[in-house]
């Protein structure tokens, strides 16, 4: 226990105070010596450079995150549902294909998003060759979009198999006679899941879901391949400052980075209290 | 705790273990006197050199190694190391960062650098001093030339060393459009965006696209009348011009690529809209015009390079040796090689690979043999290329670097978020 | 008795897993491939030959294999016993333990990349393979700790009373009951590790100062070079690791009946 405990605390905890530190001005290299709110003052407040785009791109984070969740938790349900029907060597290979999804980087996952999606992409020359579309401007704008469509679909195309994962763990663990007493008692297969099977799965759908909402939030390879200019996503814009030249920036991109930690330390909070109600399953 | 007492013990022996492989010796910096070259060249052998730069564009990374890396080898026994960045302004900030630390010796040998990034070294005092003007080959710069001896304004001051020559250029494709139809100033550009809705676009200004600030200074140039005036910092000037420029680049908007709601974020991403056909002009830097890109299958071959009449921005870029570089030796023999004839007639072939213009001035190269080789190389260019003669009418020198910033965030807040 | 629903999700499921292999596959392995033209015309196996034996690429696939190797056997020795202790005991501070494992998972690399940048400047660590491992190990760790506590939760001690008694010594437990009946849980902890470690962006650009270079760097770094070929290439590369590993333990993950945790 101690190695791990010792490891893990130490320079996560170090991280953190580090992190704070340059947030507040000290050790970014300038000649400041004493604390200041200065840089969680521009980023909040500001009329100029970081201040202009924190709150825009915070409302594209949660923008992001918040129709990512949801429609990676609406699509998972039922994917759970008809794996756990399923019986015998399908159902391996089909949980196999799941995990396989998992093993994606996300990084690579955008990338090929990109490649098929674009204006000019593969789906686009499909479009042409079927004589739809004449030009790639003809054809609608999914990815590095204003809505930030692009994003949105690589999270959901990654998240459902995790989901459908956590609820399919959820599903098993289910004693089998209650939908039995259920069909039974007379009730229709509609009946049978919106009254047996999803209150028994939602407390780990939705202790998932917000651990997906705070993975979204808080990453930054997918909306730096995927995204626009303007708006940014919070860890784009957090790096964009941290790595400015010029060191006053540093703290500013560093203040982002402990506002999105904060955030993310919040979700997941609520997501334990879902967990404990789910039962021990990690 | 008697059970975990074995794992401690591995693990110390596991990290011990890493730690010596990792720590393998920074070889002790030999010493040498800058004013004595042999004693540099003696120095060198033996060392890595670590360099920092662009590493976006394969063709210009195998350049690298394959001229530089072999020579450096062969003829000094100095292993080259090329770092690649995403942006160069990642190099700076390690060395930023290692100033910070307070590390020294840092990690970086050598940066390809020049404009903002130089001035922000420049100004933290974080650069080797002395040195440029010491290199054998330094001979053969123009020093005089404030397209040299400035660096988008800032004073060189010896601090760096010229690699090459890149002038702003558009490209379009000779299979789309005829020579004929092709804008000659941005006034003409905007009739022709109007025209031609959707079909233009340009690259974001920002860190990283200079070349999206360029265009933008061009347009600032034209508005304004004259180039001259942007040579020196005077906010009065700005604030004067910018209001006109940012209504230019706002009536164009909705008329560009997408409606102007976004821009490519780097040469590269407008290089693959040109040649996917959504747009229909894409930009460069480089001597060659389109020709390296067309080697490298990034534009159709049918393309090619041609300027507005006037304010077309052009410049050098450098190498950089930080102060706290491990091994300033091997980077002095490294900038130096750099400037070699024989290499520099290399590096603007479209064949090899870089493809932008020379850093010396070929009239200072006395060696008939090697005069042939950049005079034989000069026209190799091909069509892809625009002619010198265009090139030199249309060049204009880029602004006080303190100008780059108020373009790029001014750019940001006035065009690209404003709603207007 | 398939019914409609099935066969759409089956396709979804392996059309999600096919199509990007492909896709790249289109563009790793052609030139000029401009729209409109929806199939490549000048298929060519020059570019991606050139990547794969670019020594780049060799020493950063070297890198990239040696830290995730690195990063998921050291989470296992570091983890092993903390997950057994968090397992199978109810002590004091057991929550605080669990919180501290707990809090790495979900807060972004970003904020510990950047918090660490400077830190490991200052001991020497940064730009080191050591430091980058160092830095790895904070995801890794807990997730490792987690999967096996999950193991240790439904472990029956009693195999190593039983063992015990009839006189078996500590390392014969270990190896023929201990890590017998633990196997497929220490399979997927390990192969977690990996996988997080391998597709890990931010904490090797942060930490290893780019000295340190591995796939996902030069990917991206490809990225802002925009030639889609060299991008195809590399992201092929990237991605055959993984699948293997999957498929190499697929037996493991499906007795662990677990799922491969979200990799920041």
């Amino acid at each position: 226990m101690a190695p791990a405990i010792l490891l893990v605390g130490t320079l996560f905890g170090v991280s953190l105070i580090y992190g704070l530190a340059q947030s507040l001005g000290l050790l970014t290299g300038t000649d400041q010596r004493t604390l200041s709110m200065a840089a969680y003052q521009n980023v909040l407040s500001g009329s100029e450079g970081v201040g202009t785009e924190f709150w825009p791109s915070l409302g594209f984070s949660l923008w992001i995150a918040g129709v990512s969740t949801l429609l990676s938790a609406a699509g998972a349900l039922p994917v759970a549902v008809w794996l756990n029907h399923q019986s015998g060597r399908g159902r391996q290979m089909d949980t196999l294909a799941l995990n396989w999804n998992l093993a994606f980087p996300h990084l690579v996952w955008a990338i090929g998003l990109l490649l098929f999606f674009s204006q000019s992409g593969l789906l686009a020359r499909l479009a042409a060759l079927l004589g739809w579309i004449q030009n790639p401007a003809d054809f609608p704008v999914l990815v590095r979009d204003r809505l930030g469509m692009g994003i949105i679909v690589d999270y959901v195309t990654k998240e459902i198999p995790f989901l459908a994962l956590i609820v399919l763990a959820a599903l098993r663990s289910q004693p089998e006679d209650y939908g039995v007493v259920a069909t039974n008692l007379g009730a229709t297969p509609w009946q049978r899941l919106c009254y047996v099977t999803l209150p028994q799965i939602l407390p780990s759908l939705i202790s998932g879901s917000l651990l997906v909402f705070a993975f979204v939030f808080s990453a930054y390879e997918v909306p730096a391949v995927l995204g626009m200019p303007y708006p940014r996503m919070l860890p784009v814009l957090a790096l964009d400052f941290f790595a400015n030249p010029d060191l006053h920036h540093r703290a500013e991109g560093m203040a982002i980075s402990l506002i999105i930690a904060a955030v993310v330390m919040v979700v997941a909070a609520i997501s334990l209290r879902y967990e404990k109600r789910a039962g021990y399953s990690q | 705790m008697k059970r975990i007492t074995p794992f401690l013990l591995l693990l110390t022996i596991l990290l011990s273990a890493c730690s010596a492989i990792a720590g393998k010796a920074n070889p002790s910096p030999a010493s040498f006197d800058i004013n004595d070259w042999d004693s540099v060249v003696a120095a060198a052998k033996g060392q890595t050199v670590n360099w920092y730069l662009w590493g976006g564009s394969e063709s210009i990374n195998s350049f690298v190694d394959t001229f530089y890396g072999k020579a450096l080898k062969d003829r000094y026994g100095i292993t080259l190391h090329r770092v690649p960045v995403a942006d160069t302004v990642d190099a700076v900030n390690q060395v930023l960062s290692e100033k910070q630390a307070g590390k020294d010796p840092g990690a970086v040998d050598l940066i390809w650098i020049n404009g903002a990034n130089f001035l922000s070294l420049k100004q933290a005092n974080l650069l080797y001093p002395d040195w440029a003007n010491k290199l054998p080959n330094s001979q053969l710069v123009n020093w005089d030339n404030p397209a040299i001896n400035r660096d988008f304004g800032t004073p060189v001051d010896n601090l760096e060393s010229p690699w090459s020559s890149a002038q702003f250029q558009f490209i379009y494709d000779s299979a789309r459009l005829s020579p004929a139809e092709l804008p000659r100033s941005y006034a003409q550009l905007k009739e022709w965006v109007i025209e031609h809705p959707g079909r233009f676009t340009y690259i974001a200004p920002g860190p990283g696209a200079f070349q999206g600030t360029r265009f933008v200074k061009g347009a600032l140039f034209e508005i304004s009348g004259g180039a001259d005036q942007w040579s020196t910092f005077d906010q009065a000037t700005w604030d004067q011009w910018s209001p006109e420029l940012w209504k230019y680049l706002n009536e164009l908007k909705p008329y560009l690529w997408r409606n102007g709601e976004t821009y490519p974020k780097d040469e590269n991403e407008l290089h693959s809209l040109f040649a996917n056909q959504e747009v229909d002009f894409s930009i460069t830097q480089a001597a060659v015009g389109a020709g390296a890109l067309i080697e490298q299958g990034l534009v159709p071959a049918t393309s090619k390079a041609f300027v507005f009449d006037q304010y077309m921005i052009g410049d050098f870029n450098y190498v950089a040796i930080p102060a706290n570089a491990p091994n300033k030796a091997a980077a002095l023999v490294l900038a130096n090689l750099i400037l070699d004839p024989a290499l520099q007639a290399a590096q603007i072939l479209p064949e090899n690979g870089f493809g932008l213009g020379y850093g010396i001035d070929i009239n200072r190269v006395t060696d008939p043999a090697a005069l042939a080789k950049l005079q034989d190389a000069a026209k190799k260019l091909g069509d892809a290329a625009t002619s010198p003669a265009d090139l030199a009418k249309s060049l204009a020198g880029d602004s006080d670097a303190q100008y780059q910033n108020l373009v790029e965030t001014g750019w940001r807040q006035n065009v690209l978020v404003s709603s207007k | 008795m398939k019914a409609l629903p099935t066969y759409i999700i089956r396709f979804l499921l392996y059309g999600v897993l096919a199509a990007p292999l492909l896709l790249f596959g289109l563009y790793a392995f052609s030139e000029h491939w401009f729209f409109p033209a929806f199939l490549p015309k000048d298929w060519t196996t020059a570019p991606f030959t050139r990547i794969v034996m670019d020594p780049q690429t060799g020493n950063s696939l070297a890198a990239s294999l040696g830290i995730a190797i690195l990063s998921s056997l050291l989470s296992l020795l570091v983890g092993f016993p903390a997950a057994r202790t968090l397992g199978l005991r109810n002590f004091r501070g057991r929550q605080v333990a669990w919180l501290i494992f707990f809090l790495p998972t979900v807060v972004p690399p970003l904020a510990v990349g950047m918090g660490l940048n400077i830190l490991f400047l200052r001991l020497g660590l940064a730009g080191t393979l050591f430091g980058v491992v160092l830095s790895h190990l904070v995801p890794t760790i807990p997730y490792t700790i987690f999967t096996l506590a999950g193991v240790f939760a439904s472990y029956d001690e009693n195999f190593e009373h039983q063992a015990w008694v009839l006189g078996a010594t500590r390392l014969r437990i270990f190896f023929n009951i201990t890590l017998r009946l633990i196997l497929p849980g220490l399979v997927v902890a390990g192969l977690f590790a990996f996988l997080i470690s391998w597709s890990q962006y931010l904490l090797t650009l942060l930490i290893g100062s780019g000295q340190v270079l591995t796939l996902p760097l030069l990917l991206f770094s490809a990225i802002s070079g925009g030639n889609p070929t060299s991008i195809a290439a590399l992201a092929l590369l990237f991605v055959l690791p993984p699948v293997l590993v999957i498929a190499a333990s697929a037996r493991y993950l499906n007795q662990h009946g677990n799922t491969v945790r979200e990799q920041h």
